[in-house]
């Protein structure tokens, strides 16, 4: 057996070695010549960079960022093998020539000195830090192999997988059907599920698009495009603020968004639907709806009329707390400047187990003022209106056994099978019910620090018999795997293709892959051959898989990653379903068909919040225009930038406290307490703590970001929207004190 | 007309979102722990909930009278014809005069190469016609670059159109970046 090494061993500094800097810069293929025992140590991209410095060859490559999952075009400025600097690509629409600080920072990324860089396989106990380099055929051979016992013993449904959102992520679930699997975790139950859900059982589109550049008025309950970096529709945030178009934010916090705003209204936590049924009590009191709109397109609005009748703005003045006259006032603005008005459905709006409601009322109240695919309004998201890639084909896929273990669709019947429900997965793994877990396949998702009380993720974890995960990093769930799968970073790899509209993109790699690591497309492809399920991956390679998917186009894969994009000619925007809603009644439903059969409500009604006890405080979670989810807290340069998370306070309670900015603060929930500095700011509402989420790593592979700032995820508390299946994150209360 | 390069910042279209820090550290190579530009925050400004937050973003304001060039004892630290501030790296014994003089503190000493650093309006980008690195990402078009005597410049544009003011007019070193407050709906077209 081969020797064990510590994290502390594997990813040491002081042992780079020159040899293999000079490896790297001449472009070594797989890095394997410098990957011997004594010298495979860390890289340091300083010295990389010395290493390559009287190079005049400077070459251009066109790829996609994943710093986060927005996919912005890059092009790389690669000089001799070195990545000197990545640049927004002008012709890509999510981001049209700029890079937010994230995407800056890819070079960190995959220069850092803690990637993977071969294959582990862990030499002690779950969790204990200890591994062995293995061979990528022996690390698939025991991956296949333990995922074929657990098959054989427990039945396919004994073994999860979990991805989301990435582009290989397609390949994934195919490998998941393929080897019969229900059991499908993505990170959607929490992030935006209520959103989603709650647009889709209104348009029948779970997302749809808001146009900015025509917008008059707009409403943001729950989405922070200063610091919630969506590239594309930040840049056109900020021009619609210079225009001069209306923004009003609700947040508890004042938000960089709402710095930037027109209007911040400190709404009380959990009770935007009492301000937006309130806005509807307004707008149908005083008939400043779209008659004609309404009686075409929707269902339901009689009953809505008599559901809101009693939302006045007095009433929701008292749970909300945002004076009625300012309720007023905006209903009758919004609706003045409609249909070029929207109230936006947000992202992170599910913290609240009646965030389904929340989303739903926000919904019906576009509907209200016909804003649908109109200039400044709501854009209806069109599959048709995207080119179609080549497919594969594939054996039919088995019928999986079983039902899932995250409750859906039995426990929650909204939930689409594609989102799931992953802090109830969690829950099941460690209740055994309905039957018992037994492995778990995780590709570049972190679980441990995402789902709501981390202890009992790991203790989760400590019970499976199996778990692998693919990662370019040692994520926090990593650390607690039974195998590594090193991915090569996106600057040295291929992905699936990306066509948005009537261009097609690609991600390829800029250089070659600095270590000993595969594409997920070849770990997921290498995984199946072993697995007696390669008919299911049907390539040779990545570029064999592109080349089919860009089969029915007039252009090869040599000259689409040349030029970075491809323009099919003579694609046209096609309108005609734009008004055919994809819902049980075809109509918009003001009225859900769907809550109706399953006996609720049927239109959006208010439901009560719950309030934090005496001397607790709302616990809010939220982003940083610096990092992603729990993704980039080991970036050196996103550090330099953002250095840690802190507890934002009000100055009224830092005083009662005796808590000054900087000083550590303890936070305590029923489930868990750390220790974070304090920032006292004006800037937050009395009753609420903040927090940035996806620091307080326990992984010690993340030698930057471990033990900096604290988790949230070691707060939250597990409870679950039952029609969303979202993580009601701020039902979580805390109490604070000196450290 | 001489060349006179320097900066127009919309503090209004700032984010505060450090994209041009990061990207500024790519380009030229910035050690960590040092940095050639910054954001600051004015901090949140009033009580709750009447409270206000602005965003500035600034580097070396490449002065018409640099002091950290009248202090430097070797004519390591020099103004170009055109107006940028630079150091001869080779001249620079690393004296830290200029960190001292400097009333931005635009200037660090680096770390590596002990010599004084700083913002070089990314002269390696000019010479090959580009913008610098810091406003070519900056998402909300905040930072503007270019000849402030060139009417059709964007900045000179900016300028004609918008009042602006420059940070420690006091001290007399006449910075050459020029921050504009107000909304702007549009960036003018301009070289």
């Amino acid at each position: 057996m081969s020797k064990v090494y510590t994290w502390d061993q594997l990813f040491s500094r002081r042992q780079f070695i020159k040899g293999a800097a000079a490896g790297a810069a001449l472009g070594v293929s797989a890095g394997l010549g410098f990957l011997a025992p004594d010298n495979m140590f860390a890289v340091e991209h300083s010295a990389l960079k010395t290493a390559a410095n009287e190079s005049s060859e400077l070459q251009k490559v066109t790829t996609i960022c994943e710093q986060c999952v927005w996919r912005c075009g890059v092009i790389a400025k690669v000089d001799n093998g070195i990545v000197k600097k990545l640049e927004g690509n002008p012709d890509h629409p999510n981001n049209v020539g700029k890079l937010c600080p994230r995407g800056n920072a890819g070079i960190e990324t995959l220069y850092s000195p803690d990637r993977i860089k071969f294959p582990l396989i862990r030499a002690g106990a779950r969790g204990s830090g200890l591994w062995r380099r293995a061979s990528w055929d022996e690390a698939l051979t025991y991956t296949a192999d333990q995922m074929k016992k657990i098959k054989d013993k427990y039945g396919a449904k004994a073994m999860m997988f979990n991805s989301t959102d990435n582009l290989s992520q397609p390949f994934f679930e195919i490998l998941l059907k393929a080897y019969g699997s229900p059991n499908y975790g993505t990170q959607r139950s929490l992030c935006f599920n209520a959103m989603t859900t709650g647009f889709l059982y209104t348009y029948g589109v779970p997302q749809p698009g808001t146009d900015y550049k025509n917008c008059k008025y707009m409403i943001f309950a729950g989405r922070n495009l200063a610091e919630g970096i969506s590239n594309n529709e930040t840049q056109e945030m900020i021009e619609m603020i210079a225009r001069g178009t209306k923004v009003v934010v609700l947040d508890p916090r004042f938000s960089k968004t709402a710095s930037k705003a027109t209007e911040w209204l400190p709404i009380r936590p959990g009770t935007d639907s009492a301000f937006f049924l309130a806005i509807i009590n307004i707008i149908i009191k005083e008939k400043l709806f779209k008659k004609d709109f309404i009686t075409t397109y929707t269902q339901g609005f009689d009953d809505l009329v008599q559901e809101v009748k009693d939302y006045t703005p007095k009433w929701a003045e008292q749970k909300c707390e945002i004076p009625a006259a300012t309720i007023e006032r905006i209903a009758r603005e919004f609706a003045a400047a409609a249909p070029a008005a929207i109230a936006h459905p947000n992202w992170r709006t599910s913290n609240f187990k009646n965030s389904f409601q929340t989303e739903r009322a926000i919904a019906v109240l576009n509907a209200l003022i016909g804003n649908w695919a109109q200039p400044g309004g709501l854009i209806p998201d069109q599959e048709i209106n995207t080119a179609k890639l080549g497919v594969l084909s594939h054996p039919p896929f088995p019928q999986a056994q079983g039902i899932r273990l995250d409750g859906v669709p039995w426990q929650y019947p909204l939930v689409p099978l594609s989102y799931g429900v992953i802090q109830t997965m969690r829950d099941n793994i460690l209740s055994g019910k309905p039957y018992e877990a037994k492995g778990w396949l995780i590709s570049r998702q972190n679980p441990i620090l995402s789902i709501p009380e981390r202890q009992k993720t790991i203790n989760a974890f400590m019970k499976l018999d199996f778990v692998a995960v693919i990662d370019i990093q040692a994520s926090d769930t990593a650390y607690y795997a039974d195998v590594i799968l090193p991915e090569s970073s996106y600057l040295e790899r291929y992905d699936g293709l990306i066509p948005i509209g009537s261009k097609i993109f690609i991600r390829q790699p800029v250089i070659e892959p600095l270590y000993d690591t595969k594409s997920s497309l070849m770990i997921y492809k290498e995984l199946a051959d072993k697995l007696g399920l390669g008919d299911f991956l049907p390539y040779k390679d990545e570029r064999d898989l592109l080349a089919k998917q860009l089969k029915p186009f007039s252009i090869t894969l040599d000259e689409l990653e040349k030029a970075g994009h491809y323009v099919v000619p003579n694609f046209k925007k096609d309108h005609s379903k734009d008004f055919e809603f994809q819902t049980s009644s075809g109509k918009i439903e003001i009225s859900s068909s769907i809550m109706a059969q399953m006996g609720k409500k049927a239109v959006p009604a208010w439901d009560e919040p719950p309030r934090p006890p005496k001397d607790h405080y709302y616990l809010l979670t939220g982003k940083t225009a610096q990092h992603t989810q729990m993704f980039t807290q080991n970036n050196r340069w996103l550090l330099e930038v953002f250095s840690e998370n802190r507890a934002w306070l009000h100055t009224s309670v830092a005083a009662k406290l005796g808590i000054k900015t900087d000083d550590d603060v303890v936070l305590e929930s029923d489930v868990g307490k750390v220790t974070i500095k304090a920032k006292v700011t004006e800037g937050i509402r009395p009753d609420c703590i903040f927090m940035v989420g996806g620091f307080g790593h326990v992984s010690k592979g993340l030698k930057s970001a471990y033990k900096l700032g604290a988790s949230d995820s070691a707060l939250h508390k597990t409870i679950t929207d039952p029609l969303s299946g979202s993580s009601a994150l701020s039902e979580t209360f805390v109490t604070v004190s000196k450290a | 007309m001489t060349v006179r390069m320097g900066f127009v910042i919309i503090t209004s279209r700032c984010i505060d979102c450090d994209a041009c820090m990061v990207a500024c550290r790519a380009e030229n190579d910035v050690p960590i722990g040092k940095t050639r530009n910054w954001v600051k925050s004015s901090g949140v400004q009033g009580e709750f909930p009447k409270v206000k937050e602005v965003f500035q973003p600034g580097n070396c304001m490449h002065c018409d009278h640099p002091p950290c060039v009248s202090v430097c004892p070797t004519g390591a630290s020099q103004k170009r014809p055109d107006g940028i501030v630079i150091v001869e790296t080779s001249k620079c014994i690393g004296c830290k005069y200029c960190l001292t003089a400097c009333p931005y503190d635009a200037r660090f000493a680096n770390p590596e190469t002990g010599k004084a650093d700083k913002c070089t309006f990314c002269l390696q980008r000019l010479e090959q016609g580009l913008k610098p690195a810091c406003v070519q990402t900056c998402l909300g078009k905040s930072r503007q670059a270019g000849d402030l005597n060139d009417p059709e410049s964007v900045v000179a544009k900016l300028l004609a159109k918008y009042p602006s003011r420059q940070l420690l007019t006091y001290v007399g070193t006449g910075p050459n970046i020029y921050y504009i407050d107000d909304v702007v709906p549009e960036i003018p077209e301009g070289n």
